[in-house]
């Protein structure tokens, strides 16, 4: 899977959890989960459950805390994907 | 600067069935929280309820540390609660004030790597209110919890800012006061444009805002 593969698969995961559909549509490696994209903290569990169901995948506590931004969102999910 | 740190879930807003869910749980909270769940509270606080609570008692103790260290990273594995004790009463009527009614609210302990903090919990029908403090005496905090209703995040952010205020201006009369953000995202104190040694924390979930600052 491509990096825009997986950042494509990636919008659909956080989707639920943003309104801010139009900066959902550009978001970049440096897009904010909370900053920009005004998701409540509370939903970023929720994100991470949902990556692990989507790509097939564990995330550890250490790699989920990395989770701020869309590039740490997609470095993470590339290297688990990677160690399957 | 002595700081506080706060948070609100709005339990309307939760989801109960993935709440309970091991692989949800067990990101918020550790085995050693899930042991004092099931030793001491398993009979009288849904688990849902009790992850919520956890979660909210970390990201303040996150709020409150960040501050001090804006370069942190919010890890809730490593926030340990290590004790928490029940309220012997109903919780508080009143949903804003100065201090709180330990009779009332729920009472951690919590370690977060050589830091220890305490942590205040109010839990009605509606929601969960944490604010946390590295003093065991809450006396010089002050807090508010509101239900607004709009659930748009630009809207939380305007009504939580304005409703502390409103409590703000009434400690500091006739000062033209605003609320902003530093470089690091964490609110700010201004009178007169100049930022004022006040740490405020701020929060707010679906349909309801809180704030905490200490005086």
């Amino acid at each position: 899977m491509t990096r825009e593969e997986t950042l494509n698969e990636l919008k659909k995961v956080i989707a639920p959890y943003t309104v801010n559909k139009e900066m959902l549509a550009g978001i970049n490696d440096q897009t904010d989960l909370i900053r920009d994209l005004k998701i409540n903290s509370a939903n970023l569990v929720d994100i991470i459950i949902d990556a692990e169901a989507k790509y097939d995948i564990e995330i550890d506590y250490d790699s989920a805390d990395r989770m701020t931004n869309v590039g740490s969102c997609l470095d993470v999910i590339t290297e688990k994907i990677n160690q399957k | 600067m002595i700081s506080t740190g706060n948070d609100i879930v709005a339990l309307k807003a939760i989801n109960v069935a993935r709440t309970k869910q091991q692989n949800f749980y067990s990101k918020i909270i550790t085995d050693t929280e899930k042991a004092l769940y099931d030793e001491q509270f398993s009979d009288r606080l849904p688990f849902e309820q009790f992850i919520w609570l956890a979660w909210s008692v970390k990201e303040s103790v996150f709020k409150c540390a960040q501050r001090i260290n804006p370069e942190l990273v919010f890890s809730p594995s490593k926030i340990k609660i290590s004790k928490l004790a029940a309220p012997s009463e109903g919780g508080p009527s009143y949903f804003e004030g100065r201090g709180f009614n330990n009779t009332s609210v729920y009472r951690g302990v919590v370690e977060y790597g050589p830091d220890i903090l305490h942590s205040r919990t109010i839990i009605t029908d509606d929601f969960i209110f944490s604010v946390v403090s590295h003093a065991d005496n809450f006396e010089k905090v002050m807090w508010g919890i509101k239900k607004i209703d709009s659930t748009d995040a630009d809207d939380q952010s305007k009504a939580v800012r304005t409703f502390a205020l409103a409590m703000l201006n009434t400690l500091f009369p006739g000062a033209e006061l605003e609320i902003d953000k530093n470089n690091y995202s964490c609110p700010i104190i201004l009178k007169n444009e100049v930022e004022i040694p006040v740490p405020i924390s701020l929060a707010h979930h679906d349909h309801w805002v809180g704030y905490s600052f200490q005086v």
